[in-house]
């Protein structure tokens, strides 16, 4: 119990240096760019594939259940609700846990074990402001732009699959969605919880990397804490975050 | 790192602006486009009913199919202990006759209950926070269809034959037992 509330507590500490090391001046807003690109432009591959897949399913699925009370037409509204309230930002916190996460935690445990972050802070400059805080906040900046991605995607999947495959009609498709998502509640929820699952997997994943065991093996320990620990905590979070938004 | 300088903030202008549009089009191609009809925007009326059914707040109130507002607040009257639904008009009908009717219904056999709402023809209109006089409680199918089939036996005695030939030839037997 000790032991859990004091990483509770270390994780809390190590947030707060986070954003106290967080200053836009042009070093960082540089490497700002740099990790955009690297941890959001290039997972966008996986995120929308991923997105496509679980557009398909989802409409297979809804059309099996729908169609047992003849409301298989109604399928586009278990594909939006479904999509922006739960599958999306969770589905993509996860995925971007896999591509992203894994990558800065294996990042900061190497810089750990070479001692670059140690020589660092010996020339007086924070390793906390110079490698995590833009890390951090490209991962709060880009797993929201990736759930749109992954939504769109799975939309259009999931309309090709009811339209063209099952034969839906594609007026009512479009329109029956829209009438059940709402954009105050639904779309604007949608990335607000993507905002919070990108802070959790960077913040999960570069203090375990970060904190790592200066050895190749503690790099590999970090690695895998970080998919782990960020993964468990995205699907609590969810949990909670759906309880507290949508009642 | 693969790339650098100009090429690398292209990359990212690129993939920021395709996201920007990407969430632009979404809200715009799948969500209703509101956040809800706002507080400042709509008019209270409350209407009395004996019976809400499956009516729940936030329920859709309907002229003619449309949706001209939401269900606000539902409360029992610890007086009449009748159901006070109060809701919330979009402000664009203002000018509901004051004979307008209020009734509870459902789209479809499964479907949600929503508030209909029955103009009528008087020149007085309905000010915000009135209450429509005349409702119509929700129709309650099952109940209706047992009072129907326990009904049937019991008002016609001499049609019990009838009756029991249509199929169900314990029905009206049970009706029999239950009068006092």
């Amino acid at each position: 119990m000790n032991a859990f509330v004091r990483a509770v507590g270390r994780g809390g500490l190590f947030a707060l240096a986070v954003l106290r090391a967080s200053r836009p001046t042009p070093g960082f807003l540089a490497e700002l760019v740099r990790e955009i690109y690297k941890i959001g432009a290039r997972s966008l591959p996986i995120i929308a594939v991923g997105g496509a897949f679980v557009g398909l399913s989802v409409i297979l699925l809804g059309y099996r259940a729908l169609d047992t009370y003849g409301a298989s037409d109604q399928v586009s509204v278990m594909l939006g609700l479904g999509l922006y309230r739960e599958l999306a930002p969770v589905l993509t916190a996860l995925l971007f846990i896999g591509r992203a996460g894994s990558s800065i935690a294996a990042e900061l445990g190497l810089m750990r074990a070479t001692d670059q972050i140690t020589a660092l802070g010996l020339m007086a400059i924070d390793p906390v402001a110079k490698v995590v805080a833009p890390r951090f906040w490209a991962a709060v900046i880009c797993v929201p732009l990736l759930t749109g991605f992954f939504i769109s995607f799975a939309i259009l999947a999931g309309w090709f699959e009811a339209v063209h495959v099952i034969g839906l009609d594609d007026g009512t498709f479009w329109q029956a969605m829209k009438d059940a998502v709402d954009l105050g509640d639904d779309f604007l929820g949608a990335f607000l919880k993507a905002g919070v699952f990108g802070a959790i997997a960077a913040l999960v994943a570069s203090y375990v990397g970060f904190h790592s065991e200066p050895t190749i093996e503690g790099t590999s320990v970090a690695t895998t804490r970080a998919v782990v620990n960020a993964s468990l905590l995205v699907l609590m979070f969810n949990f909670v975050l759906s309880a507290l938004m949508f009642r | 790192m693969s790339i650098r300088g100009p090429r690398l903030e292209f990359a990212v202008g690129a993939f920021l602006l395709l996201a920007m549009a990407t969430l632009l089009v979404l809200a715009m191609a799948s969500t209703n486009g509101r956040f809800s009809l706002g507080a400042d925007r709509t008019y209270p009326l409350q209407a009395r009913f004996t019976g809400i059914g499956q009516l729940r707040a936030s329920g859709p109130v309907k002229i003619g199919g449309v949706t001209i507002g939401r269900v606000a607040d539902i409360q029992v009257d610890p007086k009449r202990y009748d159901a006070v639904v109060t809701l919330a008009i979009d402000d664009r009908y203002r000018d509901l006759p004051a004979d307008t009717t209020a009734g509870i219904f459902t789209s479809g056999l499964l479907g949600e209950a929503f508030v209909g709402l029955q103009p009528g023809g008087d020149p007085d209109v309905l000010k915000p926070g009135d209450e429509i006089a005349f409702t119509q409680p929700a129709v309650d199918l099952l109940q209706l269809v047992g009072k129907y089939m326990f009904s049937a036996g019991a008002d016609k005695p001499g049609n019990d034959a009838a009756t029991g030939g249509a199929g169900n030839g314990d029905t009206p037997a049970i009706s029999e037992e239950s009068r006092p």
